[in-house]
């Protein structure tokens, strides 16, 4: 596809009106494209007004107690002060446990293997010029994302001179309808979203996502969201990993 | 226009304390645009009552979740209701009200009826205001340029559904979109928050 055809699709990516396989495709695009993010930050915008077009109608005078009886019927989730998410306890701890043993060294070894055949790819992969550029620039750090069970898998490489992470994911189903994975930068305790992605049928999946400027993280976290993404993370993360450095 | 005595993010930072008062001002403040746009969607009074009491109970559930810098309270609120509406009616296997009524006898579209609505004061002049607005954007679109934005939000449908239910090519549906939003962002732009950060 060529731009132009992808800011197309943010209008009615915006809209929530893309056939499941278009939506895979755009989040897979918009996790490399700023312009198009910036387009569909803009079409939401619109649609958050749409509500003012219906028709204005006036609540039965019932509801009210309704809602606040509901409401004193749900358990709040997590932490009942403050903005603090449970999971980061969750993930301090996983933290120590990559940090035991030789993490270091075979994030090293990992790192230069995938720089070696990235390198050997790299003609072939023209359009993916600011991924090989990240994964190669000199102040490239890297992070394993471990899950708590066994199988999916991600490799995280962030360039803080380039703003960029390029992200590796391995043996992960892609997202069930409605669904999208996100990915999260945790700084200072506080999650920041770097972008949302969905894996190939194969459970793969390369992308780059960018990150804001300032952005300082040492930890970064993927959960599973309603399609569209959070602004928020709404679940536990279910691959978490530290980012080492040289 | 005067500033609201209290900003409603902080309504929703209390609302993560567990201050059910907070909550009660924030269905006071918003109770009738939720209602509304649940109503517009679902169709029958008693499905609308039921989204809006299922959404601000999962506004309360997920309070401390809330990012002001992500955007207003009012847009939180809207698509958590949009989102329960459209999947109230998938689990019972029901149409939209946009699908179900009959685009002749209501050529106007959803926009048409301004009505007051029991809000406070303050607010209700400002909510009147941007509901003008919007009624104005909307009538200034192309019919069918309305109808399939309206079926795409309050329809909840996709562009391929969309094709089938107007019977139009899917490319007209797609072009119509487009330009659809496009000169809403145009003729909506007094009342976008941010520019094109």
């Amino acid at each position: 596809m060529t731009d132009h055809q992808w800011l197309e699709l943010a209008a009615p990516y915006a809209l929530g009106a893309l056939d499941h396989e278009e939506r895979i495709r755009f989040e897979a695009h918009l996790a490399d494209c700023a312009t198009c993010r910036a387009e569909v930050h803009a079409c939401r915008e619109v649609g958050g007004l749409l509500p003012y077009a219906a028709p204005a109608a006036t609540p039965p005078g019932a509801l009210r107690e309704r809602v606040l009886r509901a409401a004193r019927q749900v358990r709040p989730i997590g932490a009942r002060r403050g903005p603090v998410l449970p999971w980061l306890a969750a993930a301090a701890s996983i933290v120590l446990a990559l940090l035991a043993g030789n993490a270091y060294r075979q994030e090293r070894a990992a790192r230069e293997q995938a720089r070696r055949a990235l390198a050997a790819v790299q003609d072939s992969l023209g359009e993916r010029d600011s991924l090989i550029a990240t994964l190669l620039s000199p102040d490239a750090t890297t992070a394993a994302l471990a899950a708590t069970g066994q199988a999916p898998s991600a490799r995280l490489f962030w360039s803080p001179t380039r703003h960029r992470v390029v992200m590796a994911v391995y043996r992960l189903p892609p997202a069930p309808a409605g669904r999208t994975y996100q990915l999260w930068a945790i700084a200072k305790g506080k999650p920041v979203s770097l972008g949302i992605f969905n894996t190939q049928p194969d459970g793969r999946l390369t992308a780059v996502m960018g990150v804001p400027p300032d952005l300082a993280f040492q930890v970064t976290a993927v959960t599973e969201e309603p399609a569209g993404g959070s602004p928020q993370p709404t679940q536990q993360p279910f691959l978490i990993g530290k980012v080492v450095g040289d | 226009m005067g500033a609201p005595a209290t900003a409603d993010y902080v309504l929703v930072e209390r609302m993560a304390r567990r201050d059910e008062r907070a909550l009660g001002e924030l269905y006071d403040r918003h109770g009738g645009l939720v209602y509304s746009l649940a109503l517009a969607i679902v169709g029958e009074r008693a499905d609308a009552d039921e989204v809006v009491a299922d959404a601000l109970a999962q506004a309360w559930r997920t309070a401390q979740d809330f990012d002001a810098g992500r955007g207003s309270v009012g847009a939180w609120l809207t698509t958590i209701t949009r989102t329960r509406a459209l999947d109230l009616l998938r689990a019972r296997g029901r149409r939209a009200r946009a699908l179900t009524r009959a685009a002749v006898e209501d050529s106007e579209g959803l926009a048409a009826p301004i009505a007051a609505a029991g809000d406070a004061p303050d607010r209700e002049v400002e909510r009147q205001d941007t509901r003008r607005l919007v009624a104005r954007s909307l009538a200034e679109l192309s019919e069918p340029q309305r109808r399939i934005i309206e079926l795409a939000y309050f329809g909840g449908l996709t562009q391929t559904e969309i094709a089938a239910e107007l019977q139009e090519p899917l490319g007209t549906v797609k072009t119509r979109m487009r330009a659809g939003l496009e000169k809403l962002r145009s003729s909506l732009l007094p009342r976008l928050s941010r520019g094109e950060s």
